[in-house]
This record gives C-alpha cells, structure tokens and sequence, in this order.
C-alpha cells in the first residue's frame, strides 16, 4: 500500500494505492492520525487506486473517522467502487460514511 | 466366477497391491477407476497371471489359479485381455492376427477360424480391413481389431486396460462403442478406465481404487452421485487442494496470499473468485490470529472442478470452542463478510480438533 496525501484549499486528500488489509490498515491509521493531529481535521480519502480491503482496513478507517469527529472534523470517500465497495456495502459502511463518485464532487462538498 | 482373496503385489519393495478381495460374477461389467499410480492395471495383469502376485488367491470357477500346477495358457484363454496399446502382430495381416490364436492353442481349422474371424470383424465394423497389417489402420481400429482378435479365443471374461487411453479423442467412441455392444450381449468384463461417462454407463459396479486397495465400491449411481469417503468423493468431483500451516499470530499474510493466488491460477479461477477467497481467507484468520500463541492451525482450500465449489478447512487444537462464536471478537465486521461471502459454515470437533468448513458462496 501507498499513502499519499495533498493539500486541497478546503481539505487534505489521502489517496491510497493497493491494499488496506491486516497488514497495512496499521500504516493507514498511523498516518491520518499523524494528519489529524498536525491539525487537518478536513479528509478526503480517495479510494480510486485502492483494489482490496478487508474489515482490518475498515476498522482503520473507522478508528480514525472517530478521532476526526472527536475533533469536530470531517472525512469523506471518494472513488469507491468495485469490489471495494461491495465490501463496504456488506458491512454496511456505505451508509456510515460520506461517499462521493469523484474527489472534485467530495471537496465542493467541503467547501 | 472369479473369486479374489487377499491379493497383493510388490515390485521390490513397492507395495502395489496391499489387499483385494472381490468377486466377479458372470455377466457383470466392472468399471475400475482411481488416480494413477494405484494399482488398477496390475490387478488386471495379476488376474491374468502376467504380473505374479505376491499372496492372496484368485479361484475361476473354483479353480485356484497361483496354484503351480495350474495351466497358465488355459486360463488365459478364458480370461483375455485387452491393452492399451492395441499389442497387435504388426508383420500379420489383421485376419492372422484374428485367427493365430485360434489356430495354434485351440486346434481350430483355418477354414473355421477365418470364418469366425470375419464375424467378428463385420461386429465391429472392420470386415473390409481384413488383408491390411496394422501399420494401416487408424488408433480406433487397431484398437477394434484387437477386441476382435480377443473375441476370437472365445473368452469366458475380458479384461479391458485402459482401452482408450493412447487414441486420439475422435476415435474413442468407436472402441467405447464396440465395448458397450459386448455389455449388451452379456459379456464378462473388467474394464480399467479414465472415461467417467462411459463407466458410469456401462458398468454394473464401479471398483474405486487407491492406497493399492479398493478403496470403495458400489453401483455407478453410489459411485458417482453419493460417494461415502473422503478420496473417492475428491477423485470423482475433482478436487484439487492447497494447504497451508499457521503457527504464529505473525504469519506471513502475503507469502500466504501468493501461495493462494498461484494455486487459483491453476484452477483457472476468475479474478472475482480469487479477490473473494482471498478476502475470505483474511477475515477467517483475524478471527484464529488471537488465539494463535502456541497451537497450530491448518487451513485447507479444496476447489472442485466438476461443482466448481470451494471449499474451506479450518483445524485448529485447544479447547472446543467454535472460534466464530467466540466472545472476543472485537466487532461483527469479520463476522458480516464472513456469512455474506459463506454458502454454508459447519463447526465440528474432529479429534481432538476444532474444525470448522466453509463452503464460498459462488460469485456472479
């Protein structure tokens, strides 16, 4: 897995390539919450590249949706799609979290 | 007929046949089928007395024929025999090959033996190949020649080894053709074979062979609908297997992965199929990582070709306990995929071992 973040005018856009599974949700959840607490509390993660996750990257996200929201921040999805949103469909995800078709779409709802 | 007790066979110190007890009832067709490697086409050369066994006995209408005293060449005119490779005289003319036999061990004039030879030639399709040699004919009808040729020494049972197995897959009906006319007709035969459908078709009792035993027995319908054990059930659905050994809650997920991945490959399994056993594979074992500290646990991936199902084993030691009923899950995440990408999931203490199954639901 790859993260990559960049700064957006409104908000941080954390893209990830790969996999988010047992092995790399560890990785994930260490750098948002690095992002989090040098005070980006506006998240978009872009699942465009992203080809597999299980319930450990789920959890990844979870862990660090509620750190945002403990800090009165906000995360979006963007790009999910295929299998990994068949995944997020089963454990009921879609519906926890803010899911927009494309980057540009999640951060004028950011704005 | 013919009554097999304790039979058995070695070449050096490889034991081929351990023990086999059978009997073969006049009129009956017996398919004998099983992995390679098993024993099937020496029990048909040790009932024909051209591999010696090592013990057991083998009576024809009572006459125990490992006796030293028994007369070999008699018996094996009752008792011809088929091969794969046909084993015809090449420098003889198909109607020599036909009535040799005949001629020198059966005293037969070779008035009345060309005859003969002819009738069964037409009964096979063959009568005008009658002056041609070998070297002229397809597979198929070297292969039919030889079953008339067999035929022509009046036999009492026939044994068939893997009768088309070295033909080009056009000419195979034409032999399986002639075999299951001699069925109709009420001829005695053992028939080792490869062909599933023709086996399921035209044998009586099907002989499932493996481990140098028959391993199971029973009407093709039990055979091959509702086989009882274990290899039998893998053979006749086809059923490759990948195991992989889990002793550390730091296993190596990706070795594990690429292991998986390579043995779908084989199967020639979708990607969509593959993503999902992976994806399952996953979460079953963040449920077994926990508990992983000192015991072992074996997973098993069995794909059958013929259901295309597949089929996951999980057997792990410890305290009986169905891991996905366990109260310390941290969440119901794993749990959700789990049933959502299971058909079916069965948990059984097996020995001492906790097993559970899970059959992967299809994938669109």
């Amino acid at each position: 897995m790859e993260i990559q973040t960049k700064k957006e005018a409104n908000a941080t856009v954390v893209t990830i390539t790969g996999r988010l599974d047992a092995v790399t949700a560890p990785v994930y959840e260490k750098a948002v919450i690095e992002l989090i607490t040098a005070g980006e509390l506006k998240l978009i993660v872009d699942f465009d590249a992203l080809d597999y996750i299980s319930s450990a990257g789920l959890r990844g996200l979870l862990v660090t949706a509620k750190q945002l929201k403990g800090k009165g921040g906000q995360v979006r999805c963007a790009n999910v799609k295929g299998t990994v949103k068949e995944v997020f469909d089963i454990s009921g995800f879609g519906s926890i979290f803010q899911m927009d078709d494309s980057v540009a779409f999640a951060l004028a709802r950011l704005a | 007929m013919i009554q097999v007790e304790h039979l058995s066979k070695k070449f050096g110190d490889l034991v081929v046949l351990k023990d086999i007890t059978i009997e073969i009832k006049t009129g009956e067709v017996i398919a004998i089928i099983g992995p390679s490697g098993t024993g099937k086409s020496t029990f048909l050369r040790c009932l024909n007395l051209l591999d010696q066994p090592n013990g057991g006995s083998i009576a024809i209408d009572g006459v125990n024929i490992l006796d030293a005293k028994a007369n070999v060449p008699k018996i094996r005119q009752k008792m011809n025999m088929v091969f794969q490779s046909f084993n015809l005289f090449s420098h003889l003319s198909v109607m020599e090959n036909l009535t040799l036999g005949p001629i020198k061990l059966r005293g037969i004039s070779p008035k009345d033996a060309e005859l003969k030879a002819m009738e069964l030639l037409k009964l096979v399709g063959l009568a005008e190949k009658a002056d041609n040699y070998p070297d002229e004919l397809s597979g198929g009808q070297k292969q039919r020649v030889a079953i008339a040729r067999c035929l022509a020494m009046d036999p009492e049972i026939i044994l068939f080894d893997e009768p088309t197995s070295a033909l080009d897959p056009t000419m195979v009906s034409e032999v399986l053709s002639v075999i299951r006319r001699l069925a109709k007709e009420g001829m005695t035969m053992a028939i080792v074979t490869h062909e599933m459908d023709f086996a399921r078709d035209v044998a009586n009792r099907v002989l499932y062979m493996d481990e140098g035993l028959i391993y199971e027995e029973g009407t093709p319908q039990q055979i091959f609908e509702t086989p009882q054990k274990e290899k039998t059930q893998a053979f006749i659905n086809r059923v490759r297997s990948f195991t992989y050994q889990i002793s550390s809650p730091d296993y190596d997920l990706y070795a594990m992965n690429a292991e998986i991945e390579n043995f779908c490959e084989k199967q020639i399994l979708p990607k969509k199929t593959r993503h999902s056993l992976l994806l399952l594979v996953e979460e079953l074992l963040q449920i077994y990582t926990p508990g992983l500290h000192g015991t072992r646990l074996d997973l098993a991936i069995a794909y059958s070709e013929k259901k295309e199902t597949l089929q996951l084993t999980l057997e792990s030691s410890g305290e009986a306990a169905n891991p996905l009923e366990s109260n310390f899950l941290p969440d119901e995440l794993g749990l959700t995929i789990i049933r959502n990408l299971a058909e079916d999931i069965e948990f059984q203490r097996v020995n001492d071992k906790n097993r559970l199954t899970v059959l992967m639901r299809k994938t669109l």
